[in-house]
């Protein structure tokens, strides 16, 4: 049962500043945005954002503890209205009047309230933040996960045990198989991403999707080795392997992964539509990227 | 002990007394002799929640796994996500709960503790599991 987050708004506030509009994905396209909250330091900038937030958000950026992860807080929900509303679907452009609820599964999506019934073109999003980087990824019409991580995480726990508890045994094979502890924990991060990434396209919840039952596969290279993710470019040859459902055909996913600013690892999920595949295979997903400080500045970035 | 087991929280039972006849508001329910100063406040009563040493190794972990300070304060209520955790790190702070207190969680159940409180009270139903 979709529930809308918050159904009123406060009517004593000033119209936010003009977003730059942009088109929607297209087919097989998916956009990514993202925000650096080092570079947002200017108060009045964050009180334009937190202006933008409906009450409930404001009431859960409030619930964080200490500076930096409250203004990270609202500069993901700023990230997220301020990027839907640039696409000016339906004539909506006001990125504080966007309204939000949850898929009972509890992923949060966009809610359409009139009674035109949905728009032709369904948006999807999905945010993933760390303290330094804060991304938002969006398709029409496909369902889209997305997951950013410090290239720099370190695990508490020994990795190669970390992944037999909670990998597949082929993903632990390939993780072992490395041999220099850098280059086996950037491959462990960027498996990390996919994962994430797969579980939250889903939107069904971790507990629906254990990352023990599906293998995210790379595809080995020409001389059979299986390749580690650090030496494959950021498309090619990656596609996921449901243990538990062999039915659900892996070419419905398409994967990208890339690093954002040489200090992030980013994975984007993406549905394939059916229009997208063909008997050899999908084409690979469109990636946009761009880089944002919303109200500020944009820049396209690939 | 009280501070930790006395909240108003959904998943609380209430334990009126058998002897009142009638509850007319959470006021005027009186428990048992074990709560004899708190007569007058709104009283529940735990029917199941973890040992205050358990909730205490939880934080323990939880701010080791964080990084937080040794004297920032961590009670059952605090969520992992308000403290700056992420998944990654929510799955890092049950295997370092799954080494402390002996026990397995199944995937399932790791990635959806949310607070402190609910992987103390997680832990010990599964220690009473293994016990028996």
């Amino acid at each position: 049962m979709k529930v809308p987050c918050c159904l009123f708004r406060n009517f004593s506030y000033v119209p936010p500043p003009p977003l730059v509009p942009v088109q929607l994905p297209s087919s097989g396209e998916a956009h990514l945005w993202y925000v650096v909250p080092d570079e947002v330091k200017d108060p009045s900038l964050l009180s334009q954002y937190m202006d933008i937030l409906s009450p409930c958000e404001k009431e859960n950026v409030l619930s964080f503890r200490g500076e930096g992860l409250k203004k990270a807080a609202v500069l993901a929900r700023a990230l997220v209205r301020t990027t839907i509303a640039r696409y000016q679907i339906n004539g909506h452009v006001n990125p504080g009047s966007l309204k939000f609820c949850k898929n009972k599964y509890g992923k949060p999506e966009l809610h359409w309230e009139h009674d035109l019934g949905k728009p032709e073109h369904k948006v999807h999003f999905n945010l993933s933040h760390t303290s330094s980087l804060i991304a938002c990824a969006i398709a029409v019409n496909s369902l889209i996960g997305i997951d950013v991580e410090d290239k720099q995480r370190k695990l508490k726990s020994n990795l190669v045990s970390f992944a037999r508890r909670y990998f597949t045994p082929h993903e632990v094979k390939v993780l072992s198989s490395i041999q220099d502890p850098e280059l086996q924990r950037q491959h462990f991060i960027k498996l990390w991403t996919l994962k994430e990434s797969y579980v939250k396209a889903l939107g069904r919840g971790f507990s629906a999707q254990p990352f023990k039952t599906f293998t995210i596969r790379i595809r080995e290279s020409e001389s059979g080795d299986i390749c580690a993710l650090n030496c494959l470019d950021n498309k090619a040859g990656i596609t996921v392997e449901c243990m538990d459902d062999p039915n659900r055909l892996s070419k419905n996913w398409e994967f990208a992964t890339m690093e954002l600013m040489g200090s992030h690892y980013a994975a984007v999920c993406m549905e394939n539509s059916a229009a997208h595949q063909t008997d050899q295979g999908s084409y690979p997903m469109r990636l946009i990227v761009r880089k944002t400080i919303p109200f500020v500045k944009d820049e396209l970035v690939s | 002990m009280a501070s930790s087991a006395l909240k108003a929280s959904s998943s609380l039972c209430v334990r009126p007394s058998l002897s009142q006849p009638k509850i007319s508001g959470l006021r005027s329910v009186s428990l048992p002799i074990v709560y004899p100063s708190l007569t007058s406040r709104c009283v529940l009563q735990i029917c199941c929640a973890a040992k205050p040493e358990t909730v205490d190794k939880v934080c323990k972990i939880v701010k080791k796994q964080l990084a937080l300070p040794d004297d920032s304060s961590l009670t059952g209520e605090s969520k992992f996500s308000a403290l700056g955790a992420d998944s990654l790190d929510t799955v890092e702070i049950v295997m370092g709960l799954e080494e402390e207190f002996g026990i397995s969680v199944e995937e399932e159940s790791a990635q959806a503790i949310t607070t402190v409180q609910e992987a103390a009270d997680m832990i010990e139903k599964l220690m009473e599991k293994k016990g028996a």
